[in-house]
């Protein structure tokens, strides 16, 4: 049985999933935003009430307690460490108030051309110890080609920090800003999610729960729990990629295909390529600022349930404001719920307060009723509809950079629409155009089915120079010699080697087949007039996937 | 979160699965570092410049441009096609408002490209900026078009497709042709006889530094652009000036380049050489993008620059300084051509073109006619080691019904002699681009 939480910003939803009897328990409550892990120890307990607790293999929670942090800037005072050599000036890419510039250079082959300031760095740590600053984060450019200037701002932070990031560590991806604020942010919700897991898994003692905590990732994943403890930012926006794992347990996606999440605020969308989620390359924006984190492709807009309708210029417009709840669960506006309602299309709560609100509304702007109910559903789906072409849109003219991409790439063409969230049905009928519209059953949990079901991703990136003999994977700290003779074949073993020996002394068995290799490429490198050796590039990855299914 | 002053959009194609061959200076690991210089300084994040997918060029983009003997497709690869592609997405990027200014960042380069085309010469098939403009000049209402090459090597293609164009200012700066291939772009060249002054090459000293380059900008093009008052500035972007190039004599910097690109505010960049693949090119181009978004670009320089690079010598200046009066002159008052045709008579040269990379040989008569009510029909007879003779025959964008029912008559004519394998007609008033070919 594996058992799991999504806490989300409205409802937290647990469910409890057995191997071959499928959903066999679910939970689900409002979500108490200051005390989420009274909202959690709370669910655990109802959600195994009547449970044999002891079949539980795995609990898997998606919680929102890093991203809350970060959105409302609940974050402990953090000193990040930058050097970056050459380039945009990295003053631009300072974050909160103790960001100190080091002077040291390493270039984009990794070769250091210019020695860390060890006096400037030595100043800048006694000032944090004066300030009393006690996590830190270091990013250095091209430290994941070269990780030593990173390496040397912990060594000698250690005596003054609790925890330091280093920014190799979090992903092999190049982006010096990225990985700036990736780092920052990982330091700085270090301790209080620390502190936040060290309690939820008190509770699970308590409960008698004896299975292993895996934490959700916004890439569809989980980590196993010592993992997550170093590297905590990857917990954010774990909530939408959940549901949209929770779709692929609950159907049979084989094609391309389009995902709506549609809750009360919001509506989430998903593109499926081929019956697989598609993966953002570089990764998620956390209030605009791009980061590392690796997360579905994924995007939200202001339409949802108890998105307010209002008359602007003449015009019925459905969202993105929200104020309250719809009046049929007894607000003051009339929402695309009421309207939904009025139409006879759903049948919910008090539909007696809808018809009113809409009236109302009609009467005091000139409108027939009717006319006013079609146009605020009309326009909330031709939003998403509009949303949906603008995402594929910009997906299908994102830039390759080989001419067997350019010519044969294929293009995302979906097939199929599933959609999930409280209005998902009454929304269906309207959305219906050319493409197949499906509501999968138990779509109300399909977020703690996703996160009940996920299974490990993990992603790592190898980068060899013959000519210098030495082949790195930076996330997991691999450095090993090489002769002038190492080949892609061999890097592409060792990839999935290493990766998943790493993985294996994290508690998590896998087989070689399981990890994919999404990229591999060996330039033949020419110094001069002679070869200087081959430039490899691997990247393999676990990619998001269920261990089981739950469709017929 | 870095935001850019001017929006721009960067078309980045590194073909990185063609090479002219596997240790061509021209391979795929040409752009592999500026890219990876331009990933990790977070350049696509910043808010204002995208980056936008290339076009591919088709059949008759590159005939609106070129005669290509026989055909198209045997002269050119989807590479090539993907790069001019690539210019023609910058353009439109720029012309339809999604930005203000944009670069193609594309291989392979084409500024060696000829009107005619045979084979590859100086790395070059098909001429990307070229094919753009010409593009440019079909759907948009734009006629006077700048174009400032600044690779190393002298543009003798893009001079050879605009020599007769009056609307096509063509500068370009290089290192002396007595010193470098492809050994033209002297003071002299100064246009076709309808076109004089429209040509103005700029032959600098081997070792001319940020100093000169940027004098060069000050004092000799900026003053002619403000007087020509171009729609459009197109920046031939070679970066084989660059100190460290392997095969070249110049002495400039990834920061000279932000400051020439700064100074000249082209609305669509596009690269061309610069085979300095790990120490020059991903500073240059880092340079090059910043100062095209607005970006301070002050702390972009060379790993090396403190030890590899050294102010201009005086000599050097002086000489610069006297090219000043000369070339401003070519540009001011050109020299008559006396040896142009009289009204409805053709203005005949001749023309031997070597293409070094594929070891062809080309001769070439072109021909073109002194027309009253146009800029003339022009006649292009080609031979070449690789291909029997062929013709070209082009009614000009302004053409007047007199030349283009000339240009009908004469390939019906030239066809019936049987003289020729294929001939080329390209006709810019109704747009109509075909061939007529014994294949």
């Amino acid at each position: 049985m594996r058992l799991g939480i999504d806490v989300g910003g409205t409802h937290t939803d647990a469910v409890i999933v057995d191997q071959a009897k499928g959903v066999i328990a679910k939970y689900k409550v409002k979500t108490l935003k200051e005390d989420l892990l009274g909202t959690i120890i709370h669910s655990l307990k109802e959600i195994t009430a009547n449970q044999d607790i002891s079949k539980i293999t795995n609990v898997n929670l998606s919680t929102t307690l890093s991203t809350n942090a970060i959105v409302e800037n609940r974050l402990e005072e953090t000193a990040l460490f930058l050097s970056s050599g050459p380039g945009i000036d990295p003053e631009n890419f300072a974050i909160g108030n103790n960001t100190y510039i080091i002077n040291g250079s390493i270039d984009h082959r990794g070769s250091e051309v210019l020695g860390l300031d060890s006096i400037q760095l030595k100043k800048s740590l006694k000032e944090c110890a004066d300030k009393n600053i006690k996590v830190f984060a270091a990013a250095t450019k091209f430290s994941t080609r070269n990780n030593k200037h990173e390496l040397t701002i912990k060594e000698a932070a250690i005596p003054f920090c609790d925890y330091i990031t280093m920014g190799h560590e979090i992903s092999g991806l190049l982006s010096f800003p990225r990985r700036a604020a990736t780092a920052y942010y990982n330091s700085a919700v270090w301790r209080i999610y620390n502190n936040f897991i060290n309690s939820v898994i008190d509770a699970m003692a308590n409960i008698g729960i004896k299975a292993p905590l895996n934490i959700l990732k916004a890439d569809g994943g989980t980590m196993p729990l010592e993992i997550s403890r170093r590297v905590p930012v990857e917990s954010i926006l774990s909530g939408p990629a959940a549901s949209i794992m929770g779709i692929i347990a609950l159907c049979n996606i084989k094609e391309d295909s389009v995902i709506l999440d549609i809750g009360g605020t919001t509506t989430d969308i998903a593109i499926f390529a081929a019956g697989s989620p598609l993966v953002n390359r570089e990764g998620a924006a956390l209030e605009g600022t791009p980061t590392l984190v690796r997360s579905l492709e994924n995007r939200s807009i202001g339409i949802g349930g108890d998105s307010a309708i209002k008359i602007e210029n003449g015009k019925v417009v459905t969202g993105p404001e929200r104020f309250g709840p719809c009046m049929a669960d007894g607000g003051n506006m009339p929402c695309l719920i009421d309207a939904l309602n009025f139409k006879k299309i759903i049948q919910y709560n008090n539909r007696d307060a809808s018809e009113r609100g809409i009236i109302e509304l009609a009467k005091k702007n000139k409108f027939k009723a009717d006319h006013l109910a079609d146009a605020a559903i009309n326009f909330a789906a031709e939003r998403i509809n509009a949303e949906i072409e603008k995402m594929l849109f910009e997906l299908n003219s994102k830039p390759v950079y080989t001419i067997h991409d350019m010519i044969h790439a294929e293009k995302i063409i979906p097939k199929k629409i599933y959609i999930i969230g409280g209005p998902a049905k009454a929304l269906a009928d309207v959305l219906s155009g050319d493409i197949e519209i499906l509501v999968p059953e138990d779509y109300d949990v399909a977020n703690a089915i996703g996160a009940a079901l996920a299974r490990t991703t993990f992603e790592t990136e190898l980068f060899c120079d013959t000519g210098k003999g030495k082949m790195i994977i930076p996330n997991i700290n691999v450095e090993k010699n090489v002769t002038r003779q190492y080949n892609l074949d061999e890097a592409i073993s060792d990839a999935k080697t290493f990766t998943r020996e790493y993985l294996r002394k994290h508690g998590i068995d896998i087989n070689l087949d399981e990890l994919t290799i999404t990229e591999a490429t060996n330039f033949r490198m020419i110094n001069d007039f002679y070869s200087a050796g081959n430039d490899i590039r691997v990247k393999c990855q676990m990619k998001p996937n269920v261990v089981m299914y739950l469709h017929k | 979160m870095l935001k850019a002053k001017n929006k721009l959009g960067l078309i980045f194609f590194p073909a990185y699965d063609w090479a002219i061959s596997p240790t061509h200076p021209e391979r795929e690991e040409r752009l592999l570092y500026t890219q990876d210089q331009l990933k990790e300084e977070g350049i696509f994040d910043v808010e204002g410049i995208v980056e936008l997918k290339p076009d591919i060029a088709t059949d008759i983009d590159v005939m609106r441009t070129h005669f290509c003997f026989p055909d198209v497709e045997s002269v050119t690869t989807q590479s090539h096609l993907i790069s001019a592609g690539g210019a023609i997405r910058a353009a439109r990027a720029v012309l339809d408002g999604e930005v203000s200014s944009a670069f193609a960042l594309v291989r392979p380069p084409g500024h060696h490209s000829m009107k005619c085309v045979h084979g590859n010469r100086g790395f070059c098939n098909i001429n990307n900026e070229a094919i753009m403009i010409e593009y440019i000049r079909e759907n948009y209402n734009i006629r006077r078009i700048a174009i400032v090459d600044t690779d190393c090597h002298h543009g003798d293609g893009t001079q050879d497709i605009y020599w007769h164009d009056p609307d096509v200012l063509f500068i370009s700066l290089h290192q002396d042709g007595r010193t470098l291939y492809p050994g033209t772009g002297h003071l002299r060249e100064n246009g076709g006889p309808g076109a004089k002054g429209r040509t103005i090459n700029i032959p600098l000293p081997p070792h001319t530094s940020e100093e000169g380059f940027l004098y060069v900008i000050d004092e000799m093009v900026l003053p002619i652009l403000e007087d020509f008052k171009p729609d459009l500035i197109v920046n031939s972007a070679g970066q084989d000036n660059h100190y460290t190039d392997p095969i070249t004599n110049m002495n400039f910097t990834a920061k000279g380049y932000a400051m020439l690109n700064d100074k000249l505010k082209p609305h669509i960049a596009v690269l061309e050489g610069g085979y300095s693949i790990q120490g020059a090119l991903p500073y240059v181009n880092l340079g090059i993008v910043l100062a095209m978004a607005g970006i301070d670009y002050s702390h972009v320089k060379e790993p090396d620059y403190d030890i590899r690079y050294h102010p201009q010598d005086e000599e050097i200046t002086a000489y610069i300084k006297k090219l000043k009066k000369e070339v401003l002159n070519n540009y001011f008052s050109p020299m008559p051509d006396y040896m142009r045709a009289s009204p409805g008579e053709f203005t005949v040269r001749h023309k031997n073109i070597y293409y070094d990379t594929d070891g062809i040989h080309e001769n070439q008569k072109e021909q073109i006619k002194t027309c009253k009510n146009c800029r003339g029909l022009l006649v292009i007879e080609s031979s070449s080691s690789v291909n029997p003779p062929s013709a070209g025959i082009e009614i000009p964008v302004d053409g007047c019904s007199k030349c283009k029912k000339e240009g009908y008559a004469l390939m019906e004519k030239m066809w019936k002699s049987r003289e020729f394998v294929t001939i080329q007609m390209t006709d810019r008033v109704d747009k109509r681009y075909f061939r007529y070919s014994q294949y």
